[in-house]
């Protein structure tokens, strides 16, 4: 089967004015769709549409597909996502270390704790930006506000992120006063920690929350390695930033449970997607599978050389950096093999065949034939 | 509220004509697709999407089929379109409430209010929804709502020649469809069924209100055998949010207490 795409560009005369092929001189939009934004020219259209059939499909009377063509629409969600499902996670964990440090005399504790106020506070800052820059429509970002809900976790995620802005600007702006405001911020930054716990690990049942094989077979993983990531993210950050050895410890015991933990749920995650074996596929193969490994090994690199005796100050930066590039790359790589996962109906097939897709909650299948 | 309206879409009816296909684009006014040769069957559409909202299924596959008697072959078509289904993913999972459930009892997009975050995308298992590029929304089929309003059946029911899309109250389509396949088991074809017509067809949807009467596995159509809306597991992953939240705050309170100390 060759592999060109042909467009029958002379075939047809089109009105050249937009892909409708509707004169807007003499015709107007009323349509359902009228509010679909044409592409210009009939070229430019032409080229971003699905790929042409390129390798034969193998027909298989016992595995049926259509044509081996997707049977999900894949995700849209661009590199400011699993970008922010990382700073949101690292400011979430860090408003949590924040509001622990508040607990009791603080007096040895405060640079930490303003350390993370303003982690805190930055980072909600870069989260919604990010968040606004992957929407397609950027401009109605408050609509997500619109609307109260819980059947929604990008909702959800949308009241969580929102409660965590206004607690973490009151924690940094107020705390450092005195008297009364000094309070409401100390209460602000117990409050953020609240709301920030929830903003380290909603992203996981988001992203879990799909019809996509591969993710919603790790739905339950998901949320558990995204918020233990964002703990071994404040760890290594600290280690690369933070000099006083008592805060480090403090921050080190913090991020190094979290680490553990982060490479103990990866193993999980892809024990649990291999139950179906065509599920676990993208983490095993291609791109997918070299990622994967990748980020697993960073991580699990970055640990055992943080936990070596002699912990000189090189030998901190290394660790520090090879965590933290291991939590970024993890974040990315989930995006990526959930894009590959999508695209492949037989996951979606094989999964639901093996008892896993409405039989799960049913407790029987309904499949006919 | 008017009565709930949905298709009964009897692919053993569609003859492959795609009326349905141009007369959707035409009435909707929606852009093309591009002008495409896939090499694939007589199918240049491929999936639905954000600027097709019917899509006629060719299947030509080398397996052997109850009651076609040319050999070892099966040659089907199915037109497919939005189920709007009674627990719609893309519903549920809006974060906007531009998706709502109208008087007719179909899910509808309210074009004004989508903000194009992408999640309805994901969150159905039919990958019917999709975002456009050019206005960054997300669109898909309105069971014509412009048309229902004024009293008219929707553009692609209206244009089918063989009456393979029917339109019409939804608890009279069952109905219907049930005696069609009684019909079809009769004259021999025994492999016919219904895919979505009620909620113990389907429990993951709860029932689909553009159902199908299929010949051959749902797969081959590209179908999924047991969908399911994702928000009917999302409680594992809430508390699996909730116990790594409370673990999460025990090791920070853990850390603060005894981890800034000097070790002996």
């Amino acid at each position: 089967m060759s592999g060109t795409a042909v467009r029958y560009k002379d075939s047809v005369q089109p009105v050249r004015t937009d892909s409708r092929d509707i004169d807007r001189r003499v015709a107007v939009l009323t349509g359902e769709a009228a509010d679909q934004q044409a592409s210009g020219t009939a070229g430019e259209h032409a080229q971003k549409q699905a790929e042409v059939w390129r390798n034969l499909p193998q027909p298989e009377a016992n595995d049926p597909t259509y044509y081996d063509r997707p049977l999900l629409n894949e995700p849209v969600w661009k590199w400011a996502i699993p970008t922010y499902d990382y700073i949101g996670g690292l400011t979430g964990a860090a408003l949590v270390l924040g509001a622990a440090a508040q607990i009791g005399d603080t007096a040895s504790r405060e640079r930490l704790i303003r350390r993370c106020h303003r982690i805190g506070f930055a980072g909600v800052v870069v989260s919604a930006a990010l968040l606004v820059e992957d929407l397609g429509k950027p401009s109605r970002v408050l609509n997500m506000l619109r609307v109260f809900r819980p059947t929604s976790v990008m909702n959800m995620g949308a009241w969580i992120l929102m409660g965590s802005s206004v607690l973490a600007f009151g924690a940094f702006v107020l705390r450092p006063r005195k008297g009364r405001l000094r309070r409401v911020g100390q209460f602000c930054g117990y409050a953020a920690g609240v709301f920030g716990a929830a903003l380290a690990t909603y992203t996981g049942v988001l992203t879990g929350n799909t019809a996509v094989p591969l993710w919603q077979a790790s739905r339950k993983i998901l949320p558990i390695l995204f918020g233990v990531s964002a703990m071994s993210s404040v760890g290594t950050l600290f280690e690369l930033t933070v000099e006083s050895a008592e805060e480090r410890r403090l921050t080190k015991l913090f991020g190094t449970v979290g680490q553990t933990a982060e490479l103990a749920a990866e193993i999980v995650m892809e024990r649990q997607a291999a139950v179906v074996p065509r599920v676990a596929r993208p983490l095993h193969r291609g791109l997918g599978g070299f990622l994967w490994r990748s980020a697993m090994l960073l991580t699990g690199t970055g640990l055992l050389l943080g936990l070596t005796p002699r912990h000189t100050r090189n030998r901190r930066i290394v660790s520090g950096l090879l965590g933290t590039l291991g939590s970024v790359l993890m974040r990315f790589t989930v995006e990526h093999v959930g894009t590959v996962s999508a695209r492949d109906a037989r996951a979606s097939f094989h999964q639901q065949r093996a008892g896993y897709g409405a039989a799960e909650v049913t407790g029987r299948t309904a499949a006919v034939l | 509220m008017a009565e709930t309206k949905g298709f009964f879409t009897d692919t053993t009816l569609c003859i492959g004509c795609k009326a349905c296909e141009v007369a959707c684009k035409q009435w909707n006014q929606l852009p093309d697709d591009g002008f495409l040769f896939t090499g694939m069957s007589y199918d240049n559409t491929v999936h639905l999407g954000a600027s097709t909202w019917r899509h006629v299924a060719f299947i030509e596959r080398p397996v052997p089929l109850t009651p076609q008697h040319d050999g070892a072959f099966s040659w089907l078509f199915s037109s497919d379109v939005c189920k709007h289904c009674a627990r719609a993913g893309c519903l549920e999972s809006c974060p906007t409430g531009a998706i709502v459930r109208t008087e007719y009892g179909s899910v509808y997009v309210q074009p004004d209010v989508c903000n194009g975050c992408g999640y309805c995308i994901v969150s159905c298992p039919f990958g019917v929804i999709n975002r456009r590029e050019e206005d960054g929304q997300a669109w898909k089929c309105t069971l014509c709502y412009d048309r229902l309003r004024e009293d008219m059946i929707p553009a692609c029911a209206k244009a089918c020649p063989t009456e393979s899309i029917q339109f019409g109250n939804l608890e009279d389509l069952r109905e219907h469809a049930k005696e069609r396949v009684r019909k079809l088991h009769e004259s021999g074809a025994h492999n016919a069924y219904l895919y979505g017509a009620t909620a113990e067809d389907q429990p993951g949807t709860e029932g689909l209100n553009a159902f199908f009467l299929l010949m051959d596995k749902p797969e081959v159509y590209n179908l999924p055998p047991d969908p399911c809306v994702p928000t009917k597991k999302v409680k594992d992953s809430w508390l699996a949010a909730g116990a790594t939240a409370a673990a999460m705050a025990l090791v920070a309170v853990g850390a603060v207490l005894f981890g800034g100390r000097e070790r002996v």
